[in-house]
């Protein structure tokens, strides 16, 4: 029996989640022209932020000493999973204020990393960005408090309480789907203002725009400061969803996927990143539905599934960089008046 | 620079005409001497400010390949310009109220200044839609969306007909008139240049060579020397 | 004494060789083409895996022969990246971010391949070849100093070192060829006007920088005790960061910075390993750290050497 609800609230719950992501990318590497090849950094630094703060102070709240019982081990485990159902309200207020952390401390790192990255080259700015989200895989796989490499199990979902698991899934769906629209809402309103068209001058020619007053490195920085406060949230999203992290689970290949969604759906569009996600991760849930029963066993499916987003990448931006939604232009007021300056002169 | 001047600056390939525009724009900080220049509080020292800062003084700067923002309108390219904008503050922005009326009447006088020279019907036209010519002149009236007073042109005369860098030049000295403003011209094309400045100085090698009024200088015989050896 | 002694020098002379054969192409090959190749860690691999597959399915035991056909292999893959790919986006005139992220979609589809072609090769022949050991060539001879035997792989790799070194140096500047390629990457519009076929030198120059990476990865087979098709990758970060210090268009500075991170991930890591405890996989940080400093301290031209402007922090104005 083919579970059609089950599979569409998966999908439509790690859409939300990578649309977030898709979405911050998009403002920043394809309005602001701030090239973003670590944004799996953000992602796991917000997992992580939420995942250690809401198993720490679940156990502490409750009274238990996490230096005897800390929430990687498995005494800590086991109460964990038995404290998460019991105060609804511990929950939400746990969920909500590491959601805020989450963006806060991602964000603060985003700011902080444009700084000594000012001082180099656009190459090296990719570069760097793409070994942090490395490094900190590395860091994280040793680090004990953590949960070294076997990472944080036992994360309690802000409706762990709500008995009916199908109801759990749909509410968190429910939460999940209203930041999206929050974060939508946020970066259109953003990009259709006069800072926005600031953005898309910095991104054509950065050195005009510094003879023309822009305060170009604040400016950057502002908007990594953004993005990366969302990709944090995005990632604190997922470590409730999926109640663990390790790792492993932030890899680069995070980022490239990303990448490929805003590309499909066209750079500098924001209702193209959506529609790129939700290509993608439908593609993604239909391949780990359909390879097993195809019963592959030469070679592994994830293998194909991945050489196929890379093909994916490379095919599109050869053929078709721009993307499914062309980009629009900047939707204020002068806009207005200009279409009826227009219609008044050739009237 | 003489308030209401339209001064050149000229000299053979590589004698510093454009590192001297950059020194001036904050690109580059003098190893030795100062930059100087007279703005609203008097004469200030501007070397070691950065771009925008230079900019905010008052001081607009083009480039021999005009520098515009290729993925924006005419319109907005002008818009881009003006300084204080609420809606560029990212908190604002959130708040259409809080910057609609200035976008309104920013929007308007920039479409006033379009018409005025002639460019109302490419308001909504993507920038590189435009004729090499045409975006000399976004580049160069884009300045007077603010209350700039010092233009630096960097060969405006460059990669346009004869036709149409004569005409970029009655409007700089048509502007001089109406607007009070003063250009620091890089050009090239001498027998152009000359037809319009009041005055010429000579580069060679990073150093001034000569200086004094058009027609002096075209003749005097060590700046004939400096180009030709 | 030197922490590590004598090993963490050994390794730090082994290590510097193996950069030079993976970095210094990187830099030539963006020094030349000005495409930045996330892809540059393929070559190394599937270096390794025609040694590998050579060694496993045809039993083959000489690394001359694994160097000769893994120099053809690495070299292809680079030729058809640049025809398939680069060349193409160039006459698009995309722009370096768009070639950047094209990069990356072939490292990811070439890695992929490789498991896959890993996966088929133990379908056949019932062995693994997701993990392998390291081989060793019967054809690279046994030296001893003293009463110390050099390591096969060390010695080759001097080997292939200096042969390449050597070649690339008497090409650069003693042939027309070498000049050519030379002209490309530092003036290429008067190298246009020059008449120098452009195209020509750009396909010599890939298939020679995707050789000689290759090449590298056969002597690692010779070195590392496991080798899996995610090899290449564990090392990216430290070849791109040579390449770095070397600004990617200076090859001196990049044999240098083989040099300075080198001694600083295997001396380094084992100094701070005895007297920090600090364990031997951070590694990876010492390097970025290395790269940082160097870049701080002394910023190369080039695609690293930062924005054509410094911007000042504090406010200026009056001295």
């Amino acid at each position: 029996m083919i579970d059609i609800l089950g599979f569409l609230v998966s999908w439509l719950t790690l859409l939300g989640i990578y649309s977030i992501l898709a979405l911050s990318l998009n403002f920043e590497s394809g309005v602001s022209g701030v090239t973003n090849f670590g944004k799996v950094l953000f992602y796991g630094v917000g997992a992580y932020v939420a995942a250690a703060l809401s198993t720490y102070l679940l156990l502490a709240i409750y009274g238990i000493d996490t230096s005897e019982t800390p929430p990687y081990d498995i005494k800590g485990i086991i109460a964990l999973g038995h404290l998460s159902t019991r105060n609804p309200l511990v929950n939400l207020g746990l969920f909500a204020l590491t959601l805020i952390l989450a963006f806060l401390v991602a964000g603060a790192l985003g700011y902080l990393l444009t700084y000594p990255i000012l001082r180099v080259g656009p190459a090296f700015v990719g570069f760097t960005l793409l070994s942090s989200g490395e490094l900190m895989r590395i860091f994280l796989q040793h680090y004990t408090p953590l949960g070294a490499s076997k990472g944080l199990m036992a994360i309690p979902n802000p409706f762990a309480w709500v008995p009916v698991p199908r109801l759990r899934e749909a509410l968190f769906l429910a939460v999940v789907l209203s930041l999206l629209a929050l974060v939508y809402l946020v970066l259109n309103r953003l990009v259709n203002s006069p800072f926005g068209r600031a953005l898309k001058a910095v991104r054509d020619d950065e050195i005009a725009a510094l003879c023309l007053g822009k305060h170009v490195p604040r400016i950057k920085a502002t908007v990594l400061f953004i993005g990366s406060g969302f990709s944090g949230v995005a990632g604190a999203l997922l470590a409730y969803y999926l109640t663990a992290v390790n790792p492993d689970m932030f890899v680069p290949a995070v980022t490239f996927n990303v990448w490929a969604m805003i590309i499909l759906g066209g750079l500098g569009n924001l209702k193209g990143s959506l529609v790129g996600a939700a290509v993608f991760t439908l593609l993604d849930r239909l391949l780990t539905f359909v390879t097993p029963q195809i019963g592959l066993t030469v070679v592994s499916p994830d293998y194909i599934r991945w050489f196929a987003v890379g093909l994916l990448i490379v095919v599109l931006i050869i053929a078709r960089p721009q993307g499914l939604l062309p980009e629009e232009p900047v939707k204020t007021p002068a806009l207005e008046e200009a279409l009826r300056a227009a219609g008044e002169s050739s009237g | 620079m003489p308030e209401r001047g339209v001064v050149g600056l000229i000299g053979p390939n590589g004698s510093g005409k454009t590192t001297l525009f950059n020194v001036v724009t904050g690109f580059y900080t003098p190893d030795k001497g100062e930059v100087l220049y007279r703005g609203e509080n008097g004469v200030e020292r501007i070397h070691g400010l950065n771009p925008n800062e230079v900019f905010a003084k008052g001081i607009v700067r083009t480039f021999q390949i005009p520098r515009l923002f290729r993925s924006l309108t005419v319109l907005e390219n002008l818009l881009v310009t003006p300084q204080g904008q609420s809606g560029e503050n990212p908190f604002l922005s959130l708040s259409k109220r809080r910057w609609e009326n200035q976008e309104r009447e920013l929007a308007r006088r920039a479409l006033s200044l379009l018409k005025r020279f002639g460019l109302l019907n490419y308001a909504n036209k993507k920038v590189s839609e435009l004729s090499a010519a045409h975006m000399k002149l976004v580049e160069t009236i884009r300045g007077l969306m603010t209350p700039a007073k010092l233009y630096l042109l960097d060969e405006p005369a460059a990669g346009v007909e004869a036709a149409a860098a004569h005409e970029l030049f009655r409007l700089v000295r048509e502007l001089r008139e109406t607007e009070g403003l003063t250009f620091f011209i890089v050009e090239h094309r001498i027998e152009i240049l000359t037809k319009y400045v009041d005055y010429v100085y000579v580069l060679h090698n990073g150093r001034l060579l000569a200086e004094g009024k058009p027609e002096e200088v075209v003749s005097n015989p060590k700046v004939i020397e400096a180009y030709i050896g | 004494m030197l922490p590590g002694y004598p090993y963490s020098i050994l390794n730090s002379l082994q290590y510097f060789l193996f950069y030079l054969l993976f970095s210094v192409p990187l830099t030539l090959s963006y020094r030349t083409s000005k495409v930045l190749n996330f892809s540059h860690s393929n070559f190394i691999a599937y270096g390794m895996y025609t040694a590998i597959f050579l060694h496993g399915l045809a039993g083959n035991q000489s690394f001359l022969v694994a160097a000769i056909a893994a120099f053809l292999a690495g070299g292809s893959i680079a030729l058809l990246n640049h025809l398939a790919v680069f060349r193409p986006l160039e006459q698009r005139r995309a722009s370096p971010a768009f070639v950047m992220i094209a990069s990356m979609g072939l490292w990811i589809m070439y890695n992929y391949l490789l498991y896959m072609l890993a996966d088929v090769a133990h379908a056949f022949t019932m062995k693994n070849f997701i993990s392998y050991g390291r081989i060793d060539y019967a054809d690279i001879p046994d030296l001893r100093i003293l009463d110390f035997t050099v390591d096969h792989s060390l010695l080759a790799s001097l080997a292939s070192a200096t042969a390449f070194g050597t070649a690339l140096y008497l090409l650069l500047m003693k042939t027309s060829l070498g000049r050519a390629m030379r002209a490309v990457a530092d003036n290429p519009a008067l190298a246009e006007i020059s008449g120098i076929p452009r195209e020509k030198v750009l396909r010599f120059t890939w298939f020679l920088c995707g050789g000689a990476a290759a090449v590298g990865g056969v002597l690692w087979t010779s070195f590392s005790g496991t080798i899996t098709p995610a090899s290449a990758d564990a090392m990216i970060l430290q070849v791109f960061a040579v390449s770095f210090i070397g600004g990617l268009v200076s090859l001196s500075r990049t044999i240098l910075g083989a040099l300075a991170i080198s001694l600083a991930e295997n001396v380094g890591i084992a100094a701070l390993n005895t007297f920090f405890g600090i364990p031997t996989s951070f590694r990876p940080f010492i390097t970025f750290v290395t790269l940082l400093t160097v870049l701080i301290v002394s910023p190369p031209l080039g695609a690293a050497g930062g924005l054509p402007y410094r911007f000042r922090r504090k406010v200026g104005g009056g001295r």
